[in-house]
């Protein structure tokens, strides 16, 4: 067991090589378990992942995006190693702590304090090690005295603190998340993104497999896209999200192609998810986006953001604003501002946000809206790159940004 | 190649015994979570049962057996192959359900399972190896502590031995087909009468004795039965056959859990 950062950044800690998961499905378990006993089988064989080769090396942040069924979580079982590979080598360096559902194992019986040293026992922590990392664990988990009553009388948040206290409580070289950490409550929540940010800047690697590019964008350096179980793209984070969101909107376009006509019935089922209803820019009319940005009229920038939220959830807004070459300038949201967006009568949510001078230089620029959920951490919707505009500025040296200044 | 799979998994399950040890004793206080008497329940459900043999069929109606038996109580007689055959079956089946009802923990730690299988075993041997040792202790005027008592101890490493193997196969093959559950369970509840447990295997009709050996708890029960009861060192019939069963155990074992590496945990 190495503890993480003590090898240099650049050492590979990771490497896949023409890696493969086959499922054999059978007809019935009856045909399992006659090929199990005659060793002749007769199954279909799903490859949930073919032949991905990469490495990662100690410090660097992976993001692994694909739509549902791209293989994603087969990928990470096996990197985990809780799934066996039909094909291909995986080499590991140091310790590999993945989470991948949070909670599970745990007695329902015992004490919080029991299960925590048996859970230990179970990812290599000794019953000496956990004594050493008990007080930190129990700090940071924050169940104080409910930690020595049955785990049954947890709530799911609780469980699922202690389960996190308990993965991380050892810094390892690699580490294996799955999915949305949504984990506890929001104050919880931060505490886990700040604990697997510095596990980060203590040069551990980190494979993170999400659906959110908001969260990958915040988080990884080189991103891994996943189609049919094949390694589609991988690479600087960007580009490889950008190609993603590419293919996903085509494919939503499709789907929305044909779906469009018959069923009403969808649009009632959709309406009852958060989804961001509109997004204007005053002045602009954004039925026309097509080759020609349209021109900003006056010097402010006004958007007015109409939002669905999830029940009576505070929903939060985050507005960006890159150059159309897709470099970011400047991006915002309500929930770090201290502003949230207001209840219309209708249930939905409305936000106007300005920018008064726009302190853009003339040039061409590109607008994104993102959907938070009340912590900020669970992205319900975006609309990527969803409006272009010219902007002229009252200046005329080159540049980006006017930075407020003064001569003196 | 081949060969080695199931020799490397348990040579695994040795290099991980602290770790095993843990998961046994969580096994069986996990077992008594929540009651008073607490970790006396796994063992005085068994040790009442012994008891009640011997009170109602010594004590009470103080029935003999024929002439040429191992001994002539009929409940002392009976303890000595039942002990054993509870323990057979007790770890049989939570070999065979050990990987099943691990399936959760399974498919998120990187684990081998067959730890869990080990574990099931050896939280049942704990149970029952203490409770053949009190009996043995009772039975000290039948066997004096002569060198065939002494016999015990390998007899029941080899019966520990034999359900960690019988128990895994029986667990892959469990992972495969769920009714294997149901086929075994009735097949153990049958086998108590195809082992001379209920009657010396004098008393069994001499054309038929053949299928008494075709189960592997035959050896075992008379071999305990010439030690408890006797103090006479167990027949060489004795060890072969244990010896035949725990290679053919293997054996089977090993391709079959050749053949189900890789798809394992996937079926739990």
């Amino acid at each position: 067991m190495t503890p993480g950062g003590n090898g240099k950044r650049g050492d590979a800690v990771l490497a896949v090589q023409g890696l493969g998961k086959e499922y054999r499905l059978y007809a019935s378990p009856r045909e399992r378990f006659k090929s199990l006993v005659t060793g002749r089988a007769h199954y279909r064989s799903h490859w949930a992942l073919r032949d991905v080769s990469f490495q990662l090396r100690r410090g660097e942040c992976i993001g692994v995006i694909g739509d549902n069924g791209a293989g994603k979580s087969s990928l990470l079982k096996l990197l985990a190693g809780t799934l066996q590979p039909s094909a291909g080598t995986i080499e590991r360096v140091g310790r590999v702590t993945a989470i991948l559902e949070l909670g599970a194992g745990f007695h329902p019986d015992f004490t919080g304090r029991d299960n925590l040293y048996f859970g230990g026992s179970l990812i290599g922590i000794g019953h000496d090690e956990m004594a050493r990392l008990e007080p930190e664990i129990v700090a940071f988990c924050e169940l104080g005295e409910a930690l020595d009553r049955p785990v049954k009388t947890y709530s799911s948040g609780m469980a699922v603190r202690l389960a996190f206290a308990l993965v991380t409580a050892v810094q390892p070289d690699v580490l294996i998340i799955d999915e949305a950490l949504a984990v506890g409550d929001q104050h919880f929540q931060k505490k886990c993104v700040e604990r697997i940010q510095a596990f980060r800047d203590n040069g551990c690697t980190i494979l993170f497999c999400s659906h959110s590019p908001y969260h990958v964008r915040q988080l990884c350096d080189t991103a891994l896209w996943l189609h049919q179980g094949r390694v589609m793209e991988m690479g600087e984070t960007e580009p490889v999200l950008l190609a993603y969101e590419t293919h996903s909107r085509l494919l939503s376009a499709d789907a929305q192609a044909a779906d469009d006509a018959p069923v009403p019935v969808l649009a009632a089922s959709v309406a009852s998810e958060a989804a961001i209803v509109s997004a204007t820019v005053a002045g602009l009319d954004e039925e026309q986006v097509q080759e020609d940005a349209p021109l900003l009229p006056g010097p402010d920038l006004e958007v007015t953001i109409t939002v669905r939220g999830r029940g009576d959830e505070q929903p939060h807004v985050g507005f960006m604003i890159e150059q159309t070459r897709g470099v970011g300038i400047t991006s915002m949201v309500t929930h770090e501002e201290g502003a949230a967006p207001r209840r219309l009568p209708d249930g939905t949510w409305r936000i106007v946000l300005t920018l008064p001078e726009l302190p853009l230089h003339s040039g061409d620029y590109v607008v994104s809206v993102y959907l938070f959920d009340h912590s900020g951490l669970v992205v319900y919707d975006q609309w990527h790159q969803f409006l272009r505009f010219r902007f002229v500025a009252p200046v005329r040296t080159p540049g980006l940004v006017r930075l407020p200044h003064h001569w003196s | 190649m081949q060969m080695m799979t199931i020799a490397n998994e348990l040579r695994f399950a040795w290099s991980a015994r602290a770790l095993v040890w843990v998961m046994v004793r969580r096994e069986v206080a996990s077992r008594h979570a929540g009651t008073a008497v607490g970790v006396l329940w796994p063992y005085l459900q068994p040790l009442l049962t012994v008891a009640a043999y011997y009170l109602v069929f010594d004590v009470v109606f103080s029935m003999r057996l024929g002439a040429d038996a191992p001994t002539h109580a009929v409940g002392t007689f009976l303890v000595a192959g039942t002990l054993p055959w509870m323990a057979f079956c007790d770890a049989v089946q939570r070999g065979m359900t050990s990987l099943v009802d691990a399936g959760s923990l399974l498919h998120k730690n990187p684990l081998p399972p067959v730890l869990f299988t080990v574990r099931a075993v050896l939280a049942s041997a704990v149970v029952y190896g203490p409770l053949l040792a009190l009996v043995a202790l009772a039975y000290a005027p039948l066997h004096h502590f002569r060198l065939g008592f002494w016999a015990l101890f390998p007899l029941f490493a080899l019966q520990v031995a034999l359900c960690v193997l019988l128990g895994y196969l029986l667990a892959i093959l469990a992972a495969a087909l769920r009714d294997v559950v149901q086929v075994v369970g009735f097949s153990l509840s049958v086998g108590i009468y195809l082992t001379p447990i209920l009657f010396p295997l004098s008393m069994f009709p001499q054309a038929w004795r053949w299928v008494l050996w075709l189960n592997p708890m035959t050896a075992l029960v008379l071999g305990y039965q010439s030690a408890l009861l006797q103090g006479g060192w167990p027949s060489a019939s004795v060890w072969w056959a244990l010896v035949v069963w725990l290679v053919l155990t293997a054996a089977v074992l090993n391709v079959v859990a050749a053949r189900s590496r890789d798809q394992l945990v996937d079926w739990l």
